[in-house]
């Protein structure tokens, strides 16, 4: 997706100014920046625009291997128990809810930056994702949906006889 | 679930290193909020165990820093949807007068670190008691 050719430094045969020279880290820097830009604009201040988790829902990964189809989504402090997944044709949903801390004492807000309540967000699978063959854990936070891929969405190996 | 984590203390003077490993690291997000007793700093670490967290205070600073492991071979995969990135947390807090530093406890639960900053002794709220003459 990249729209602005950037050449990866460490394929460049071309000779690299010193590490530590100044401009020589102000174009990592800017390497670094445009990566980010394009690669995951969360990353950058649109990550305002869209905070960790608001009413947009949860920010998603989903990662394709041979095998399976992977999707991770950032939940800190909601509970498991707390969280519903669904599919439906082929339409991942993950919903939930985060609830406020259960103490109502007085409490007196310094800074929130933290988001609580209810969150939804769906998403289209990839037609080689079997929906039958879903495998949800949650672990530090972190929910992790292994969805296997159909028999026939699987690559094959076909092997070239030499004659 | 929640796991304590142990405050570590600085040890003389502790050079400031760079960190060579090829992270990217975030700012969590946090709330901080005042008890009569303490101040809680609840951040967001998800990804994060409790073997990985590393917590710092020295000279007023509070640091937090959170390890996480990469979940996939990030040079191998191939994403179909890439809305956050997977990296390290870091967030240091200028923490004032009237911490009870010692006591200072750490826990974390489903991905939110929780950090509990008692108040000492001298700055907490006390009443008055009015004797009636």
């Amino acid at each position: 997706m990249n729209l602005i050719p950037w050449r990866n430094k460490r394929e460049g045969g071309e000779s690299e100014p010193a590490a530590d020279h100044p401009l020589a880290r102000l174009r990592s820097e800017m390497d670094q920046l445009f990566e980010r830009f394009w690669r995951e604009p969360s990353a950058l201040g649109m990550a305002d625009f869209w905070p960790r988790m608001s009413a947009l829902g949860p920010r998603v990964n989903m990662a394709e291997s041979d095998q399976d189809i992977t999707v991770t989504a950032e939940l800190p402090g909601v509970d498991p128990k707390d969280v519903d997944i669904s599919i439906s044709g082929d339409v991942l949903t993950i919903r939930g809810e985060k609830k406020q801390e259960k103490e109502d004492r007085k409490r007196d807000y310094h800074c929130v930056e933290r988001s609580y309540g209810r969150f939804q967000r769906s998403i289209r699978l990839p037609g080689s994702a079997d929906p039958d063959k879903v495998d949800a854990t949650f672990r530090n936070g972190v929910l992790t949906l292994t969805l296997q891929k159909r028999p026939d969405a699987r690559p094959r190996r076909i092997a070239v006889k030499s004659e | 679930m929640s796991t304590n984590v142990t405050v570590k203390k600085p040890e003389g003077e502790v050079a400031r290193v760079e960190r060579t490993r090829d992270r990217q690291t975030y700012m969590p997000n946090v709330d901080i909020i005042e008890t009569p007793d303490a101040f809680v700093v609840l951040a967001d670490v998800p990804g994060v165990s409790a073997d990985g967290v590393d917590i710092r205070f020295e000279q007023g600073v509070l640091t937090l820093h959170g390890r996480v492991e990469p979940r996939q071979d990030e040079q191998h995969t191939c994403y179909l949807l890439r809305e956050y990135g997977v990296g390290d947390y870091l967030r240091s807090f200028q923490i004032g007068e009237g911490i009870d530093s010692e006591k200072i406890e750490a826990t974390l639960k489903d991905g939110v670190m929780e950090l509990r900053l008692p108040k000492s002794e001298a700055f907490r709220p006390r009443k008055i008691a009015v004797k009636a003459s």
